[in-house]
């Protein structure tokens, strides 16, 4: 077992178990605090993998920026544990069933996939996470759906304006 | 690459006119302009003539089957204009703004009718979805549309988180983002990924998520209560142009790989469409709003329009593009009248025979049209849905038909409750004042949905030029 | 000539020789811990002392005169007493945010000294997105704020630590934009680059307006991103008492205190790394005796040299510009910087692409 294995089980126990802490939090603002951990994890992971420009932009946007503002939607809308609804045990059942089968079909049927079984990622070599790689791949290969994206952008914007002005 | 260029671009310039002018007159007619702009634009694409020459690297293909279709939407979208043009200026002050939006969304229309990439159906679907989550918010001092942009907004959310999961799945399956499945060479590798579970699962993600959008049951639940608390106006929208695309962007994926979905496909597909059509339907007749009652009858026409996934063949991609203009052009017609009326419940429509007569037969061909009675377009568009099916599978899809034929027949009813208070109820309905042109254009557009009921292949004929 | 590659070299192949080399890597991380937790008691007695002179040299007083040499040991005694002073928790607090929040900024500021490049070849990782990395990890600071003025249970450290939000994460994009406008000049992210290509002159010099232009932006948004006057909002004495370390007392308090003069550190630094050559020395052209004197200065020298005098902008910056408001705040990013820092970008780029810079 060399440091790189170590930190690989160390990241995925972090980002599982902060990824269930996500859920099992009481505190919203614990939730999304946990949450940014599972960025984090996400993002060690990337590194690992020699993709160091996906794992800034994972903290950039995500840890930075996103949950940054849930933050603070969240804070200021003053949740805690006495705001909570209350659950219903038969809907909290019914829901671990259904997710529980889900989660067995889709481990049982990953198990099965070929393309998975027995591979090994390519640890801290390869240089397709690369800035330089990723730039010159969105600007040929991929220069249509980036031009187009903005389009998605500009209409998010127009509408966060919408909704954002004062009638 | 015309259509989606230029409906960007409408979409700018309508942000732009909304700095220049607050009258809204003017943001209308330059918003009609600007939409027969698009509609050339997209005409002269037929033809070969390019705004500009892009090496799309197979990112998008363009055939006259899309085209057509964008041209039946940018159609929709105009009388849509036509008729409720000043409606749309009257839901809140961001005028320029939701014509703006609504380029938008025509944008998603385009690409998605031109995808040949999984990377650009996620981006039609985000960009026809975005702008629709806003224009449901629109009347922002109306808590009923806050609640169902809202609903619409996380609902919509989750499908798309649905769909990326399986485009990450197809991806991992075949190393690229291409629609059409992993070319069988002889070499070893390509027959793994063939035989591989990740890409039906991929797929059913992706089947799944489309079949939110297209609110098909079990996925409906948001749209009644979307349908009902958007603005009358960007219902009508939603309902119809929105809707329909998401069959085309159907078609385009499942077209060659639909059998990949695996042997379940046979149960689900079926299963799907029967269970639309039953909720659809019988939700449907209990409503007492005409406009929830349209929201139901949404996802039976749904149910009907299924029926491609189900035969995938010429014929249903023909039937496809017929009910959409039966259904858009009916549904716009329906909700223009809807728009005008105070009370939405069926007993605001009692006696308006009486009052305004002419507007009451239009809404009356619509209803018809809708119901699928002959003489109509509706009639034609579920004809070549259901002949499809028999087409595709003979005898074994007999009972699928009958199924259908049978909810076709339960939908009358409630079609029918509006018109038999149109015409046999006394009583005074609210409408608001209407003028002249826009009696014209509804009429023009019962006219158009008589025609082709009468002559149905003028429309497909279209395609084959 | 002293250098401290030497050290650097000296330590990594003694450590090699005595022990394995896992051994030999544990050490060296706890050497670099070591290194950087004293570089941070440095920084944060240097530059509190700093601060306190310069105001009062902008206020012709005196500052702090009566412990040690013009008062230098005054911060050392106010760290003590702030040492000794009991850790408060507030009733209302969420006890493990509250006291987890000064640990959050203060190993954020610790996580950005990774790249940063301190003099020739002595940096602690040369990361090859360098510069990103900087701007990702410094926007995590404020998740440290914002938990802090949340846990505190307190209004007046919740409207600071929103205003804090607000702030950080508006400025961060001008900040980031007017990095973009060098990256395009030198073509990499990574800092050990960014150095080199300054080689023959700085950026601030070879690039023209665009580049001063990117500078000012730089140095407005990092004094906001900071929080730092005249963008001190968070903490708006007048308002909101202290902002949202209003509940922290004690040594928790120091936590923050001395996370702001880091921060300030590592935002000078990374300008005068991209806008003023980093460790490298004053070159001009072809004067080839000027740049062998010039290096005879050694290069941590230039490198907080330049970086003090970045330093000392931001310190009279306080001194001579009042406090906006929140409303003007956001209004001078959102209106002004962000839109002049993409035109500036799309200049440079338009520079770089034709080749206009020497």
């Amino acid at each position: 077992m060399n440091a790189i294995e170590i930190l690989f089980w160390l990241l995925s126990a972090l980002a599982i178990i902060s990824a269930m802490m996500v859920l099992l939090s009481k505190n919203p603002v614990h939730s999304v605090l946990w949450l940014i951990a599972v960025f984090f994890a996400i993002s060690g992971h990337y590194i690992l993998l020699n993709a160091q420009f996906l794992a800034i932009v994972n903290i950039i946007v995500y840890a930075g920026a996103i949950m940054v503002l849930f933050l603070f939607v969240i804070m200021l809308m003053n949740l805690n544990k006495e705001s909570e609804p209350k659950r219903n045990f038969w809907r909290i059942l019914i829901g671990i069933i259904s997710g529980g089968s889900l989660l067995m079909i889709l481990v049982s049927l990953i198990r099965q996939a070929t393309e998975i079984n027995n591979k090994n990622a390519l640890m801290e070599s390869g240089n397709i996470g690369l800035i330089k790689t990723l730039g010159k791949l969105l600007f040929s290969d991929y220069v249509v759906p980036f031009e187009i994206s903005s389009v998605l952008f500009l209409s998010a914007m127009v509408g966060a304006v919408v909704i954002g002005k004062k009638e | 690459m015309n259509a989606i260029i230029l409906s960007a671009l409408g979409g700018i310039v309508m942000m732009f006119t909304g700095i220049f002018t607050q009258n809204k007159i003017v943001i209308k007619n330059i918003a009609i302009i600007t939409l027969l702009l698009l509609l050339i634009g997209n005409l002269l694409h037929f033809y070969g003539i390019y705004m500009l020459h892009v090496d799309v690297k197979d990112m998008l293909q363009f055939n006259n089957f899309g085209l057509f279709f964008n041209t039946i939407a940018f159609t929709s979208t105009l009388i849509y204009f036509l008729l409720s043009g000043t409606d749309i200026t009257k839901v809140g002050i961001n005028v320029a703004e939701y014509f703006a939006l609504i380029f938008f969304v025509l944008c998603g229309v385009s690409i998605l009718t031109s995808f040949h990439n999984l990377l650009m159906l996620f981006l039609g679907i985000e960009i026809l979805s975005i702008p629709l989550y806003i224009l449901t918010g629109a009347d922002k001092k109306n808590l009923k549309s806050n609640e169902a942009a809202l609903k619409y907004f996380l609902m919509g959310s989750f499908s798309t988180g649905i769909l990326l999961m399986g485009i990450a799945l197809l991806y991992g399956a075949s190393g690229n983002f291409s629609i059409e499945s992993v070319p069988s060479t002889t070499s070893k590798v390509a027959e793994m990924a063939n035989s591989s579970i990740l890409t039906p699962l991929g797929l059913l993600f992706v089947f799944v998520a489309l079949l939110f959008k297209v609110s098909a049951a079990p996925f409906h639940f948001w749209v009644p209560d979307v349908y009902d608390g958007a603005p009358s106006v960007f219902t009508s929208f939603m309902a119809t142009i929105a809707k329909a695309v998401g069959f085309i962007a159907f078609i385009f994926l499942f077209e060659s790989r639909i059998a990949e979905l695996g042997p379940s496909s046979r149960i689900i597909i079926p299963f799907v469409i029967i269970l639309t059509l039953l909720i659809g339907n019988i939700t449907a007749v209990f409503q007492q709003s005409v406009k929830r009652m349209l929201a139901y009858s949404s996802i039976a026409q749904a149910g009907f329009m299924l029926f491609v996934l189900y035969s995938n063949n010429d014929i249903s991609s023909e039937g496809i593009l017929l009910y959409s203009v039966a259904y858009s052009f009916a549904t716009i017609g329906i909700f223009a009248i809807l728009i005008k009326m105070k009370d939405y419940t069926f007993e605001g429509y009692n006696g308006l025979a009486k009052k305004e007569p002419l507007i009451a037969a239009a809404n009356t061909i619509f209803l018809l049209s809708l119901a699928g009675i002959p003489l109509t377009a509706g009639f034609f568009a579920k004809y070549y849905m259901l002949l499809s099916a028999i087409k595709a599978n003979g005898q074994n899809a007999l009972w699928l038909v009958i199924v259908a034929v049978l909810f076709a027949a339960v939908s009358v009813y409630y079609y029918f409750r509006v018109i038999q208070a149109m015409y046999f109820k006394e009583g005074n309905p609210e409408i608001a004042t209407t003028n002249t042109s826009f009696k014209v254009i509804l009429l023009a557009l019962a006219a158009i949905i008589i025609f082709i009921g009468l002559f149905p292949t003028v429309v497909l004929n279209f395609l084959y030029f | 000539m002293f250098s401290l590659e030497g050290i650097t070299n000296f330590i990594h192949e003694w450590l090699n020789s005595h022990l394995s080399a896992i051994f030999a890597l544990l050490a060296e991380f706890v050497l670099v811990g070591v290194a950087a937790i004293g570089l941070f008691a440095f920084l944060g007695l240097v530059l509190v002392w700093m601060e306190r002179k310069v105001a009062a040299v902008m206020q012709l007083r005196l500052g702090p005169n009566r412990l040690g040499p013009k008062g230098i040991f005054q911060t050392s005694a106010d760290t003590l007493k702030l040492i000794m002073k009991e850790a408060l928790t507030p009733d209302n607090a969420d006890k493990l945010l509250f006291n987890l929040a000064p640990f959050v900024v203060i190993i954020v500021a610790m996580l950005i000294l990774a790249p940063i490049s301190f003099a020739k070849n002595f940096q602690i990782w040369d990361i090859n997105i360098g510069v990103l990395y900087v701007t990702a990890i410094s926007s995590l600071s404020v998740i440290g704020v914002l938990m802090a003025g949340w846990s505190s249970g307190n209004k007046y450290s919740l409207l600071g630590a929103m205003r804090s939000g607000a702030q950080i994460v508006s400025y961060e994009l001008s900040a980031g934009l007017s990095i973009l406008t060098i990256i395009v000049l030198t073509g990499s992210l990574k800092i050990s680059d960014i150095v080199a290509s300054q080689e023959n002159g700085w950026w601030i010099f070879k690039g023209h307006i665009p580049a001063i232009i990117a500078f000012v932006i730089f140095i407005i948004a990092s004094t906001a991103e900071t929080n730092r006057a005249p963008f001190d909002l968070a903490e708006a004495e007048s308002e909101l008492t202290a902002g949202f370390h209003t509940e922290y007392g004690g040594m928790k308090f120091a936590l923050f205190f001395l996370a702001e003069y880091i921060n300030i550190f590592i935002v000078c630094a990374i300008g005068a790394t991209l806008f003023l050559g980093g460790w490298m020395p004053f070159h001009i052209g072809h004067w080839v005796a000027f740049n062998h004197i010039m290096d005879y200065i050694p290069s941590s020298f230039w490198f907080f040299g330049k970086t003090g005098f970045l330093i000392f902008l931001i310190m009279w910056f306080r001194w001579t510009f009042p406090r906006l408001r929140i409303d003007q705040l956001l209004n001078l990013e959102w209106k002004y910087l962000l839109p002049i820092s993409m035109f500036n970008l799309l200049l440079m780029s338009v520079m770089a692409i034709m080749g206009w810079y020497f």
